[in-house]
């Protein structure tokens, strides 16, 4: 879920956008530098963009019985990194205000420091330490895409409720009260994005092993396969 | 082609230079988020709904479809401030909470109707080349340039082969539904790298240096657009704080 359009008070908004343009420079420099020397990349980087519009795009069965959308973050960390992830976020999140009236251009600092900038950074942290630990694949795509859509609504709970503090219990209680909001839908769908995630890696290194190769991702584990076949 | 995009393709101001519209849209957006909810929100709500339905000419019916996506989200969101923890009895309806759920409510359904307002008449094909410069750099206007031009193909290759695998009895079971997931998540990437690498190839038969260069309609920026939009946000905010007053 993003936060929608007009939903936090002026002084939150702008916090946000702070919070996130050091991410986001950071992504934009890196990008731009790829760019530069690697002119073809424009075009691999705008298709990986429209991949993550299209990967949000997708409605996926929850466990509860309810619909909703994977968020990419994790996926998208692990294969293009977390600064290039902060910048094609925040285009996707723009084309989503603008195309899809989903998201918002005030809420667009608070949306992309949640599924920007703390998803893909948690994420890849969680997947870079399962391979490191010699998980195989496969479970450290899935840790990586559970816990960044997870750690995407955390960040949402921490940003409603810091901008809507319960008027008995404060902070603390707002977040208990937006966490198990989000806890009840979000648990299952986090597991359903881990699992559509590992799928779709799956079936990618069926099919487009090499692509994949060339952005980093093999299969195997540490110590069967070589350390030099462990992704990054 | 996406129904806000497809709208804005055809709408009467689509000639009009993007920083016309932007002064009104974002304007009226800004005002919602700044002005006290009622009357100031309000105020902005109305003028909204009248921009885009009188001078605009949004279809109502393509407004609504549109329109019910965020306010979705807005009762949503309101809903959890009714609500207070914590107390002699634990959970309870919040003190005043169904007067800020109604404030909130105003505020981000009116802030969402001033970003429709630019979104509806302004296509994206007009917005992005014209991004360089307002400073943003080069590189990530191309990259957001091809994403914009791939995500329709891609939408389109997506909804394809989910009827062909609803056809094959691909939705049928869940196991199956997940199978036909993954497998359409799967055939986005690779068509997305498949078109991407046949475009290098294509653009490197052209010449291409880098710099994705693409014609813009040659509009200007209209003095007496931008005054008049200037004048309806002035008098939002006049009325605003003169019917504060009566309301406080």
């Amino acid at each position: 879920m993003h936060i929608a359009e007009g939903f936090l008070p002026p002084a939150h908004a702008i916090a946000w956008v702070a919070a996130s343009a050091p991410f986001v420079v950071h992504g934009v420099r890196q990008l731009t530098r790829e760019v530069r020397e690697h002119p073809e990349s424009t075009l691999l980087l705008g298709a990986s963009g429209a991949f993550m519009f299209v990967l949000s795009a997708l409605k996926l069965p929850s466990v509860t019985g309810s619909c909703s959308h994977p968020t990419g973050s994790g996926l998208g960390a692990v294969l293009f990194r977390p600064p290039v992830m902060a910048v094609l976020g925040t285009v996707t999140l723009l084309f989503q205000a603008l195309l899809l009236a989903h998201g918002g251009l005030t809420t667009l600092g608070a949306n992309v420091f949640s599924m920007a900038v703390v998803g893909p950074w948690a994420g890849y942290g969680v997947y870079r330490l399962a391979r490191g630990l010699g998980a195989r694949l496969e479970v450290a795509v899935f840790c990586a895409a559970f816990v960044a859509d997870l750690g995407t609504y955390c960040v949402t709970s921490v940003q409603l409720a810091l901008a809507f503090p319960d008027p008995v219990s404060g902070f603390l209680g707002a977040l208990g009260k937006f966490g198990s909001i989000f806890a009840v839908t979000q648990v299952p769908l986090a597991v359903s994005e881990g699992l559509l995630t590992v799928l779709v890696v799956r079936l990618l290194l069926q099919s487009n092993a090499g692509e994949l190769a060339r952005l980093g991702l093999r299969a195997g584990v540490r110590g069967k396969a070589g350390a030099g076949a462990v992704a990054r | 082609m996406l129904s806000i995009d497809a709208a804005a393709h055809s709408s009467r101001w689509r000639r009009r230079h993007p920083v016309d519209k932007a002064v009104l849209g974002f304007g009226l957006t800004l005002l919602a988020v700044v002005l006290p909810p009622w009357p100031g929100a309000a105020l902005v709500l109305v003028a909204a709904l009248a921009v885009l339905l009188g001078p605009a000419r949004v279809p109502a019916g393509r407004l609504w479809r549109a329109y019910r996506v965020p306010l979705g989200f807005c009762l949503t969101g309101a809903v959890a401030v009714l609500v207070r923890v914590g107390g002699p009895d634990a959970v309870g309806l919040a003190p005043g909470g169904a007067a800020r759920a109604g404030e909130l409510l105003l505020r981000s359904s009116a802030a969402s109707l001033g970003v429709l307002v630019f979104a509806f008449t302004t296509p994206m094909s007009d917005l992005l080349p014209r991004l360089v410069r307002a400073g943003v750099p080069a590189a990530v206007v191309d990259v957001a340039v091809v994403t914009y031009r791939m995500a329709f193909l891609l939408l389109d290759a997506v909804r394809r082969v989910r009827q062909a695998q609803a056809a094959r009895l691909g939705h049928t079971t869940r196991t199956a539904v997940w199978r036909s997931l993954g497998g359409l998540g799967a055939t986005a990437f690779t068509r997305a790298f498949d078109r991407a690498g046949r475009l290098q190839s294509g653009l490197a038969g052209r010449g291409y240096d880098g710099t994705l260069r693409v014609l813009v309609p040659p509009t200007r920026v209209s003095g007496g657009f931008v005054g008049g939009s200037l004048a309806v946000l002035a008098v939002i905010v006049v009325l605003s704080t003169v019917l504060e007053g009566p309301w406080s």
